[in-house]
C-alpha cells in the first residue's frame, strides 16, 4: 500500500486553504426534516445545521472546537458539543462525510486525517478501528476514523482533513 | 406574509411541471443504491432516477450476500432507505421510483430503457460462479458454491428451499474443505464451525432452514485452501480475528508450521501495516494464552474443554484441488490435491505430490462471475470476460467506443472485489461521470416519456416499506433483528392482503 506521510498531507490541504471561513452556526434553526442532507448545498446556506438525532448543541461556556479542512482546501470551523463524534459533526453540518455502516466502526467512509499537532492527545485505536483503517484510501500515521473520535476537552481545537484522494493512491497521483 | 405563501406555491408547480432527466439503474444492491443516492444528492439538474430489480425486494447483496452476524454492515440500508423515503414523495426537484420484480431482458428490454432514458447504469452485479474446473464439482452431492451457500443462509427466495442442500445429510457433516481465501471464505467458516453458540446467531436474521440443518452437523474441522501462501492470503484482519477470537468457545485456529512461524515473519522487516498487523495477530493467537505478549490478544480466557469437543478451522496453504471423490451414492467423501511451490523467480507451480483429504462438505469460493445480459450481443455492447468493457464507468462497444447514455457501476463494472465502502466510491464516481454527460447533452431523447408499467407485475417502494415492516415485526416477535420471507408467493400473497 502506498502511504502518504500525514505531514505531507495536512499541509497540502492547508497550502489549498482559502482564508479562514469561520461559520459558528450555533443560532441556525434546528432542521426537523430529513431533506437536509438531500438538498444541493448550492441552495442551502452553510449555517444550516441539523440537530436531530446525534448532533447535540452545546450549552453557552461550554463549547468545544472542531476544524475541518474540505476535499477543496477550504476550512470550516465549528463550535460543538463534548461527546458528539466527528462523523455525528460532520453530517450534522452537510460536509461529505460518508458513515456507510451508521458509525458502528464496521467500515472506513469517515475516514480522517487528523493534524499531527492533536493526534497524541487522542486515545489510541483499539484493534477494531486498526483493522477498518486497514482499509482505508490513502491512509496515513495520522489516519483515524471520524465515528470514533469523540469530542472532548483534550482535545479542543483539534483540525481534521477529509481525505483528498477518494481511491486507492497511485504512484502517478504524486506527479 | 402574502409574497411567502405566493412564493410557496410558486416552488410546489415548478416541481410537479419540471422537466426531469430520467435516469435508470438496473439492481438495486449497493452499487445501484448508492449510484442513485448520489445522483439524488448532488445533481443540479432535475432527476427521475428509476431503480430496477429483479426480485421483489432491494439491496441485493446487503440482504442476501453480507453475513447475519455482521447486521451493522447492512446499516447502508438505512442511507438507501431514506433517500428512497425523501425522493418517493411528491415535493422535491427528484423523483425516485423502485420497480420490484421486474427483470431487464425479460419483462422490459434493456434497448427500450436506452431507447426512452437519458441514461442507464447497468448495476446488476455477478449472478454466476467461478469455477474449479475439476472432476465432481458439478456432480457430487455435498459440493457447492459459496454463492449457492450463503443465498440459501441468506433466505434468498431462489435458494432458501433448495433440495440439494436442505435435504442433504447434514447429520454426516465432520470434515469440511472451503476452496479460497477471501472474506466469504472467512464468514462460511465463522458459521460452520459457531453456528450452534445461540448467543450468536439466534438474534439473526439467518435463515432458521439452514440454520438448523447447519446445527445438526458434528462439524469437527473446516479447512480453507488456498492455492498460493499465506502472503497472499486476500482476506482482511478484521475477519480473521474474529475467528481467532472464537477460541473463547473452544474453537481452536490452526496454521501448520510450514506455511507460518514467527522467524519467517520477523515484523521489524515488514513495511506493510496490513501484513505487519496480520503476523502479529497470528504470531499471538498461535502461542498458548498464558505465554501470549500483548493484552489485546488475553482478551478472553479459552474453556477448559476435552480434545473431543474442540472444533477447529485451519489455514492450509500452497494446495490446488484435482479431485473430488464420492461414495456409492454419489456423495463426495474425499478430495484430491497437489502441493503447489513458489519457483526461485516467484512463479506458482504445482508439483507431482499429492495429497487426500477426508471430506464430508466442500465449498468453493472463488468469487461470484458476472455474466452478460442476452442483449448485449445484438447491441453490439463488449463484455469483457467476466464484467463490462468500459471507461471510468462509460461502457464500451466491441470496437472499444464508448456506447452512448450506458454506464456500469459496482461488481459488474470491475468484477467481484471490494467491500461496500470501496462499492460506494466507485457508485459515487461513476454517478459523477453521468452527470458530467448529462449537463453536457442539451436535448433530451426524442421520447422521453414514462416506461409503461401498467401490464407488468412489480413492487413499489411503498410496498418494500409493508414488507419491510412485517419483517421486523416478525423479528421482534422472534427476538431476532428480522425474520425474511423465505419464498416470493409468501410475499405477494402478504401484499395481496394488504392492499391499503
Amino acid at each position: 500500500m502506498i502511504r502518504t506521510s500525514s505531514i505531507f498531507c495536512f499541509r497540502n490541504a492547508l497550502r489549498l486553504c482559502k482564508p479562514n471561513n469561520m461559520v459558528t452556526g450555533v443560532r441556525a434553526m434546528p432542521r426537523s426534516t430529513l431533506l437536509t442532507n438531500f438538498t444541493g448545498r448550492a441552495s442551502f446556506s452553510s449555517s444550516r445545521i441539523s440537530y436531530h438525532g446525534d448532533l447535540h448543541r452545546p450549552r453557552p461556556g461550554e463549547e468545544l472546537h472542531v476544524t475541518f479542512i474540505l476535499k477543496d482546501g477550504t476550512q470550516k470551523k465549528y463550535e460543538v458539543c463534548e461527546g458528539d463524534t466527528l462523523l455525528d459533526i460532520a453530517q450534522g453540518h452537510n460536509l461529505d462525510m460518508e458513515g456507510a455502516c451508521g458509525g458502528s466502526c464496521a467500515c472506513s467512509t469517515c475516514h480522517v486525517i487528523v493534524d499531527p499537532e492533536y493526534y497524541d492527545a487522542l486515545p489510541e485505536p483499539d484493534d477494531d478501528e486498526n483493522d477498518m483503517l486497514d482499509l482505508a484510501y490513502g491512509l496515513t500515521e495520522t489516519s483515524r476514523l471520524g465515528c470514533q473520535i469523540k469530542m472532548t476537552k483534550d482535545i479542543d481545537g483539534i483540525r481534521v482533513a477529509l481525505p483528498a484522494m477518494t481511491r486507492n493512491v497511485k504512484s502517478n497521483d504524486f506527479n | 406574509m402574502e409574497l411567502h405563501s405566493l412564493s410557496k406555491v410558486f416552488v410546489r408547480s415548478v416541481s410537479d411541471n419540471v422537466a426531469r432527466r430520467r435516469v435508470s439503474v438496473i439492481g438495486s444492491g449497493p452499487s445501484g443504491f448508492y449510484t442513485a443516492y448520489h445522483l439524488l444528492s448532488k445533481s443540479t439538474v432535475p432527476l427521475h432516477v428509476t431503480i430496477w430489480e429483479k426480485l421483489l425486494v432491494p439491496f441485493g447483496l446487503s440482504r442476501y450476500g453480507v453475513a447475519p452476524d455482521h447486521p451493522e454492515v447492512k446499516n447502508c440500508e438505512d442511507t438507501f432507505s431514506k433517500c428512497a423515503n425523501t425522493f418517493s414523495g411528491s415535493d422535491h426537484k427528484h423523483k425516485f421510483e423502485f420497480v420490484g420484480g421486474v427483470e431487464i431482458g425479460k419483462q422490459i428490454k434493456l434497448s427500450e430503457l436506452l431507447a426512452q432514458e437519458d441514461a442507464v447504469i447497468l448495476s446488476y452485479g455477478c449472478s454466476g460462479d467461478r469455477k474449479l474446473g475439476i472432476d465432481g464439482e458439478s456432480t457430487a452431492k455435498g459440493v457447492f458454491s459459496s454463492r449457492t451457500f450463503v443465498n440459501w443462509y441468506n433466505g434468498h427466495p431462489y435458494f432458501a428451499h433448495d433440495p440439494y442442500l436442505t435435504e442433504f445429510d447434514w447429520t454426516k457433516v465432520r470434515n469440511v474443505g472451503i476452496i479460497g481465501n477471501g472474506n466469504v471464505a472467512l464468514d462460511l467458516t465463522r458459521l460452520l464451525v459457531s453456528n450452534k453458540i445461540g448467543s450468536i446467531w439466534n438474534p439473526t436474521d439467518i435463515s432458521l432452514i439452514a440454520l438448523n440443518c447447519l446445527r445438526s452437523a458434528p462439524i469437527k474441522n473446516v479447512k480453507i485452501i488456498a492455492r498460493r501462501d499465506f502472503v497472499h492470503s486476500k482476506f482482511t484482519n478484521k475477519e480473521l480475528r474474529e475467528l481467532w477470537e472464537l477460541e473463547r468457545y473452544g474453537i481452536r485456529g490452526k496454521i501448520d508450521p510450514e506455511f507460518f512461524n514467527e522467524t519467517m515473519c520477523d515484523t521489524s522487516k515488514i513495511n506493510d501495516r496490513v501484513f505487519k498487523r496480520r503476523v502479529e495477530m497470528c504470531a499471538e493467537y498461535l502461542k498458548p494464552f498464558d505465554k501470549r505478549t500483548k493484552k489485546n490478544y488475553k482478551k478472553y480466557v479459552p474453556p477448559a474443554i476435552d480434545e473431543s469437543e474442540v472444533i477447529t478451522w485451519e489455514l492450509d496453504y500452497l494446495k490446488s484441488p484435482l479431485k473430488v471423490n464420492v461414495d456409492e451414492h454419489g456423495k463426495i467423501e474425499s478430495l484430491n490435491l497437489c502441493k503447489n511451490k513458489t519457483t526461485k523467480d516467484s512463479k506458482l507451480v504445482k508439483t507431482q505430490d499429492e495429497v487426500t483429504y477426508e471430506m464430508d462438505l466442500l465449498i468453493t469460493s472463488l468469487g461470484y462471475e458476472g455474466k452478460p445480459l442476452e442483449e448485449f450481443k445484438d447491441l453490439g455492447i463488449k463484455f469483457d470476460g467476466d464484467h463490462m468493457a468500459n471507461i471510468n464507468g462509460r461502457v464500451q462497444d466491441i470496437h472499444g467506443v464508448i456506447f452512448p447514455k450506458l454506464y456500469a457501476s459496482g461488481w459488474i463494472r470491475r468484477g467481484s472485489q471490494g467491500v461496500i465502502a470501496s462499492t460506494m466510491q466507485g457508485a459515487f464516481d461513476v454517478a459523477d461521470i453521468v452527470m458530467q454527460d448529462i449537463s453536457h447533452e442539451t436535448k433530451t431523447t426524442e421520447t422521453t416519456r414514462e416506461i409503461d408499467l401498467s401490464g407488468i407485475k412489480h413492487t413499489t417502494w411503498s410496498d418494500w416499506q409493508k414488507i419491510n415492516k412485517s419483517e421486523l415485526e416478525a423479528g421482534v416477535r422472534q427476538s431476532k433483528t428480522r425474520v425474511k420471507y423465505l419464498d416470493d408467493a409468501e410475499i405477494l400473497q402478504f401484499l395481496a392482503s394488504n392492499k391499503s
